[in-house]
């Protein structure tokens, strides 16, 4: 329950961060939405990605 | 516009410049800016000075890390380098180090002894550090028009110097200052709303000087964040631990790391209205002819 509540909170503190990275290449509001958008979309991918490699390491050394 | 004389508009100014940069001013007067220069030393001298006679030498137990009395570490204690941001205002808080330093069993116990209003006096001297900052920035960026300005043409929207420390008070300021309204209200509102979810989740206890020091260096990156912190949050009563604590002093630091995203565009964007950004593809040398 704490890690899903912990889910919760990083997705839209990822579109936050996102907000800020993506606002350097931008110079208004509404392409940096839709850019931090897609930027967001693909640092959750990454996060799955690492987060499935972390659990298949754990799986492998420590076991179930 | 400007590079006028053809060098690389992204050289930077140099080691000797980096390192002036830690005397308040003394870029300015290097300069011929007098004026400029005794205002940016007699400021910072002043805002540190301040904050520190209600602290005294409690500022010494903020720093990277705690005196101790027998490790070597206490020798750079002594000279207050390990307290940031303070020592980017070496001259002021290393003369302050030396007249207020106490190795002493004594000494040692008035650092660890808490003081009324030191949550405001701490933010005070940090500010001075902050303030030779941007100093050193308003320095760098004359050296820069100096070098690849063209004379009466060369003149930013606004002073990038001054972009970066409205928006370290007040995030996106300083975009607004140069023209970015809407995406500096953008940005400002995504770093106060990660720093408000930290405090909220810690119940206003992730930012605390006393108590997470280190933690605390990033949290000040978002100066008016860290300063509501020290006028409302941190003189609060901590009855017990909350629960997600460390997930709201992680939340208020990334705020504070963001922030300094932020004054790093409001900089760039108030420079490049003087040096633009060559086009893609095209050398800097193409850009500058």
């Amino acid at each position: 329950m704490d890690l899903l509540f912990r889910v919760v909170i990083f997705v839209p503190v990822l579109f936050l961060v996102a907000v800020v990275v993506v606002a350097q290449q931008h110079s208004t509001a509404q392409e940096t939405v839709k850019a931090a958008s897609k930027r967001a979309a693909r640092w959750l991918v990454w996060t799955a990605a690492l987060l499935l490699a972390m659990t298949l390491l754990e799986l492998l050394f420590i076991g179930f | 516009m400007a590079d006028s004389n053809r060098t690389d508009p992204a050289k930077g100014n140099g080691l000797p410049a980096f390192i002036m940069g830690f005397v308040p001013g003394l870029l300015q007067w290097h300069l011929g800016q007098k004026q400029q220069a005794v205002t940016a030393f007699a400021s910072c001298t002043a805002v540190l000075f301040l904050g520190w006679v209600v602290v005294g030498e409690r500022l010494f137990y903020w720093g990277l890390g705690v005196p101790d009395g027998q490790s070597s570490f206490d020798n750079f204690a002594h000279l207050g380098l390990p307290v940031l941001p303070e020592v980017l205002n070496l001259p002021a808080q290393v003369a302050g180090a030396l007249m207020a330093y106490d190795g002493s069993a004594t000494g040692l116990r008035m650092q660890r002894l808490p003081r009324e209003l030191e949550h405001i006096a701490g933010w005070v001297t940090a500010a001075s550090g902050m303030l030779a900052a941007f100093w050193a920035a308003a320095g760098h960026w004359s050296l820069r028009l100096r070098r690849d300005g063209d004379g009466a043409a060369a003149a930013p929207v606004a002073n990038p110097a001054l972009c970066a420390g409205l928006s370290w008070l007040v995030p996106g300021l300083g975009h607004a200052k140069v023209g970015q309204k809407d995406k500096g209200a953008l940005m400002g509102a995504a770093v106060v709303a990660v720093f408000a979810l930290g405090l909220v989740f810690s119940s206003g206890h992730a930012v605390d000087r006393a108590q997470y020091g280190v933690w605390w260096i990033g949290q000040n990156l978002f100066g008016g964040g860290s300063l509501f912190a020290a006028l409302v949050t941190g003189p609060m009563r901590s009855v017990e631990t909350p629960i997600d604590l460390d997930l709201g002093i992680v939340l208020c630091t990334v705020a504070g790391l963001m922030n300094l995203v932020v004054m790093c565009d409001a900089y760039t964007i108030a420079e490049r209205s003087v040096f633009p950004v060559p086009a893609s593809g095209a050398t800097n040398e193409e850009a500058v002819g």
